[in-house]
C-alpha cells in the first residue's frame, strides 16, 4: 500500500482507507530572498506602484512550489490586474471620501465628532473589500487544471463581520472565537473547488478552550512588553492549527499538529532584526551628522539650531535615504520571515486526508475581478 | 492495473510519458508525448486503440509557473487551464526549443523597466500636481466656494471646538460691549462685510485665538488674561481677520485634503508608508500654513497702521506665551507658524509712535478683562 502511494499513479481510482497526503513545499529560500530584495528595489524607485507586481511574484512561487498529492498549485493572477483593479478602486473611493467628508459636516453642525460613528462605515467597507480581495485570490488559484472559486455576497459577509465584531467589542475580544469561526464557515462554504463546495468545521468553542489563557494573560504582555512575542505568536500558531483543521472541500479535509511554538523563532527573529536595523540607523544618523559637519563646517548645535533651515537640507535629505533603507530592509525581513517562512512551516504539518474526492472534479467558476484587491489595497485592509 | 500492461516497453519508441491536465476536469492523466509536426498528446486506454489524441501547435505553446525541475506548459489554442507536465529535462530542453514563442507573454527586463518609466512619471506628475497644481487650485477655488458651505463648516467646526475647549462662550454685558467695539473698529479696518463675522471670548485655559471658516474669530479667555493692553490683544484679532479675509480655511481645507490624498496615492503601501506620508505632509503643509500665516502678519500690520497703532504689542504678548521657539532645524521647517522671535523682530521693525486714538478707553480694557467675571479657571 505504502508502495502504492509514492507511484505517480494520482488518478488511479485507489480503495478508501487512505494514509493522508502531506503538502510539499520546495520553494527555494535563497530564490525568494533575492526576488523580494530585487522587488523591494523597484518598489523604492517605483513610488511603490512595484507592489502590484511584487505581491504577483511571491503568490507566484508560493503557490507553484506547494504541491499536493504530488501536484503543484499555480497562482495565474497578474500584475497588471491588480493595477486596474486599484484604479477602479480609486475611483469609486473618491467620491465616497467626498460624501463621507460633507456628511461629516453635517453631523459636526448637529452635534461634536458625531461624525466619528462614520468612521464605521469605513470599517464595514474594508471588510467587503477583505471578502472581494480573498474572491480574486482563489480564482487565480488553480490546481490539476481545475480552479478554485467563490460566490456568496461580499456585503453579506460585511454585516456578519461588522455584527459579530459589535459583540467581540462588547465582549472585550471573549467573542473573537466565534466570531472567527462563523466569518470563516461562511467564507469556506462558498469556496469551491471546480463543483466540490467547500465547508469549515471548526467551531468557537474548540477555538476559545485553545487559547482563552491568552485572553486573560494579554494584560501582563502590555506590562511586560517582551513578553509581546511569544503571546502573539502562540496565539497564531493556535489560530492557524485550528483553521487548517476545520477546513473541508468536498470529501477531502485537512488537519495540521502545528506545534503551538511553532513561531517563536520567527517572531523573536523579527524583533531581532528590527533591534539590529535600528541599532544601524541610529548609527547612519551618527554617521551622517558627523559628515556633514566635517564637511559644511557648521558646527552641530547650529546644524539643528534655528533660522538655518537651508543648511539642514543635505542632513534632512540623508535621513529620508535612511528611513527609506530602513523601510525596505524591514520589508524584506518581513516577507522572508512572516510570509515564505511562516508558509512553509505551516504547510509542513499539514496532512490531507481523503484526496481522491478531488481525482476527478468538473472544472467550474467565473474568474473574479481583481477590484476587490483595490479596495483593500486602497483601505489598506489585510485578511487571508 | 492498466498501467501495468501498458509498460514503457509497450510504446512506439519516439512516445515520452508526461501529465496532462485538460483544463475541464481535475484528473490527472497519464499521456504519451510525441514530437511532429506538432506537439502530439495521447492518452492511452484499454477502449480505445490509440485513444485521444490532443495536437498542440509548437508556436501557440505557452510556459506557466510550475516548480522546480517540472516544466509546466498550457497551450492558447486549448481550454485555458489545460497544463502538460514534463518532468524529463532532455524532452523539456527539445519542446523548448521547438516552441518559439513560449516565453512571450511572460514580464521581461523590457517590462520591468516599463513599470519602472511610468511609475516615475505618474510620480513626477503628483509633485507636480502637489507642488503647483493643489497651491493654485486652493487659492482660486477658496474664494468662490459659496458662504452658506462655508458657514456650515464654520457651525461644524465650532461645535468641535468648543467641545475641545468645554468652552462656554464669556457673557458679561459690559465686556462684551467693549469686545464688540475692538472687533467693528478692527473689521471696518480690514475691510470685512459685516453680516459675514461673529466674535467672542471662550472661557478656557488654553492660551489662544482662532479664526474658523464663516467669519468666526474666537479668542480663548487665557489670551485675554495675559494681555495687558488693548494693542496686544487687537495685533492678535487682525491677524485672525487677516486670515478670514484670505480665505485661509478654504484654502487650507482643500490643500490639505489634496495633498494628503495624493501623497498617500504616490507612496500607496511601502511598509511604514504612513510615517513618510506623515512627515512628507507635514513639510509641505506646513510650508504653506507658514506663508499663511505671514500673509495675515502682513496684513495685521498693515490693520494696525491704518489705525494709528503699533503691530509691536502683538508680538509681544505672543513672545509672553511661547518663549523662545528656536528648536532644531527640524522643527524649523515642521513649524506651521513662523517663529515668534522672528515674528517679534519683524513686528517690531514696523513698530510706530501711536498717530490715533486707543483702541478703547482704561474703562472698556477693564470691562473686556472681566468679561468672564472674576472667577480664574
Amino acid at each position: 500500500m505504502n508502495d502504492m502511494q509514492w507511484t505517480p499513479i494520482g488518478s488511479e481510482p485507489l480503495p478508501p482507507p487512505l494514509p493522508p497526503t502531506r503538502v510539499d513545499f520546495t520553494g527555494d529560500r535563497t530564490e525568494f530572498r533575492k526576488m523580494v530584495t530585487k522587488g523591494a528595489m523597484l518598489e523604492l524607485v517605483t513610488f511603490g506602484f512595484y507592489r502590484f507586481w511584487l505581491v504577483t511574484d511571491i503568490r507566484r512561487q508560493l503557490w507553484s512550489n506547494t504541491s499536493v498529492d504530488g501536484d503543484a498549485a499555480e497562482y495565474t493572477g497578474r500584475g497588471k490586474e491588480l493595477l486596474i483593479g486599484f484604479l477602479f478602486a480609486l475611483a469609486i473611493l473618491v467620491p465616497i471620501y467626498l460624501a463621507y467628508f460633507l456628511v461629516g459636516i453635517e453631523f459636526e453642525r448637529w452635534q461634536g465628532f458625531a461624525s466619528t460613528p462614520l468612521f464605521i462605515a469605513f470599517y464595514a467597507f474594508g471588510q467587503f473589500a477583505i471578502f472581494r480581495a480573498r474572491r480574486y485570490r482563489l480564482t487565480r488559484t488553480v490546481w490539476r487544471g481545475v480552479r478554485f472559486w467563490m460566490d456568496g455576497s461580499g456585503w453579506a459577509y460585511s454585516l456578519r463581520a461588522m455584527l459579530w465584531g459589535l459583540l467581540v467589542f462588547l465582549t472585550l475580544g471573549l467573542a473573537l472565537p466565534w466570531r472567527e469561526a462563523s466569518l470563516e464557515r461562511y467564507k469556506m462554504q462558498h469556496t469551491h473547488f471546480g463543483d466540490l463546495q467547500g465547508d469549515f468545521e471548526g467551531n468557537g468553542w474548540e477555538f476559545f478552550k485553545r487559547g482563552w489563557w491568552l485572553w486573560l494573560l494579554s494584560p501582563i504582555a502590555v506590562v511586560i512588553f517582551p513578553l509581546a512575542p511569544f503571546f502573539y505568536a502562540e496565539f497564531k500558531a493556535r489560530e492557524w492549527r485550528w483553521w487548517l483543521n476545520g477546513i473541508r472541500i468536498g470529501g477531502v479535509s485537512l488537519s495540521s499538529d502545528l506545534p503551538h511554538n511553532a513561531f517563536y523563532g520567527l517572531y523573536w527573529k523579527m524583533v531581532g532584526w528590527w533591534l539590529l536595523l535600528s541599532t544601524l540607523f541610529g548609527f547612519y544618523v551618527g554617521g551622517a551628522t558627523m559628515l556633514v559637519v566635517t564637511l559644511s563646517g557648521v558646527p552641530a548645535e547650529q546644524l539643528f539650531g534655528p533660522g538655518h533651515a537651508a543648511k539642514s537640507i543635505p542632513m534632512l535629505g540623508l535621513m529620508v535615504i535612511g528611513y527609506f533603507a530602513l523601510a525596505l530592509a524591514m520589508n524584506v525581513i518581513m516577507r522572508v520571515y512572516l510570509q515564505r517562512d511562516l508558509w512553509a512551516k505551516v504547510l509542513e504539518t499539514v496532512a490531507v486526508h481523503d484526496i481522491g474526492a478531488a481525482a476527478d472534479v468538473r472544472g467550474s467558476g467565473e474568474l473574479a475581478s481583481a477590484l476587490g484587491e483595490g479596495f483593500a489595497d486602497g483601505l489598506d485592509v489585510a485578511g487571508f | 492495473m492498466s498501467d501495468v500492461t501498458a509498460g514503457p516497453g509497450a510504446e512506439p519508441k519516439p512516445g515520452q510519458k508526461a501529465i496532462f491536465f485538460d483544463g475541464l476536469s481535475s484528473r490527472r492523466r497519464q499521456v504519451v508525448l510525441t514530437l511532429g509536426d506538432s506537439l502530439e498528446i495521447a492518452e492511452p486506454s484499454d477502449e480505445q486503440a490509440d485513444g485521444t489524441v490532443t495536437r498542440w501547435a509548437y508556436d501557440e505553446i505557452r510556459r506557466v509557473d510550475g516548480p522546480a525541475g517540472i516544466l509546466r506548459l498550457t497551450s492558447t489554442a486549448a481550454a485555458p487551464l489545460a497544463r502538460l507536465e514534463i518532468r524529463d529535462a532532455a524532452l523539456s530542453a527539445d519542446l523548448v526549443a521547438r516552441s518559439a514563442r513560449i516565453d512571450e507573454h511572460q514580464t521581461t527586463g523590457r517590462g520591468v523597466a516599463k513599470i519602472v518609466g511610468w511609475s516615475v512619471a505618474a510620480a513626477v506628475s503628483i509633485v507636480c500636481v502637489v507642488l503647483f497644481g493643489v497651491p493654485l487650485a486652493a487659492d482660486r477655488l477658496a474664494p468662490l466656494v459659496p458662504k452658506p458651505i462655508e458657514r456650515r463648516i464654520g457651525d461644524a467646526s465650532e461645535v468641535q471646538v468648543k467641545t475641545i475647549f468645554r468652552g462656554q462662550a464669556c457673557n458679561d454685558a459690559a465686556g462684551q460691549a467693549a469686545f464688540r467695539k475692538l472687533v467693528n473698529r478692527l473689521r471696518d479696518a480690514a475691510g470685512l462685510d459685516d453680516d459675514a463675522m461673529t466674535a467672542g471670548v471662550l472661557r478656557t485655559s488654553v492660551p489662544n485665538a482662532f479664526a474658523l471658516p464663516g467669519g468666526k474669530v474666537y479668542v480663548l479667555s487665557a489670551l485675554l488674561d495675559k494681555a495687558e493692553s488693548p494693542d496686544e490683544l487687537a495685533g492678535i484679532l487682525a491677524h485672525e481677520l487677516g486670515h478670514l479675509k484670505h480665505h485661509d480655511n478654504m484654502r487650507g481645507l482643500i490643500y490639505n485634503g489634496g495633498t494628503s490624498f495624493l501623497i498617500g496615492l504616490l507612496f500607496g503601501d511601502v511598509t511604514g508608508s504612513s510615517a513618510v506620508i506623515f512627515a512628507s505632509r507635514s513639510v509641505v503643509e506646513a510650508s504653506y500654513s507658514r506663508e499663511a500665516e505671514t500673509a495675515a502678519d502682513t496684513f495685521a500690520i498693515e490693520i494696525m497702521h491704518k489705525l494709528g497703532r503699533s503691530p509691536k504689542p502683538a508680538a509681544e504678548l505672543m513672545f509672553r506665551i511661547t518663549g523662545k521657539e528656536g528648536g532644531s532645524g527640524l522643527a524649523t521647517i515642521l513649524a506651521s507658524h513662523p517663529l515668534t522671535e522672528d515674528r517679534l523682530a519683524r513686528m517690531t521693525r514696523e513698530d510706530r509712535p501711536a498717530s490715533g486714538p486707543p483702541l478703547l478707553t482704561d474703562t472698556e480694557w477693564q470691562a473686556l478683562k472681566g468679561i468672564c467675571g472674576s472667577g480664574k479657571i
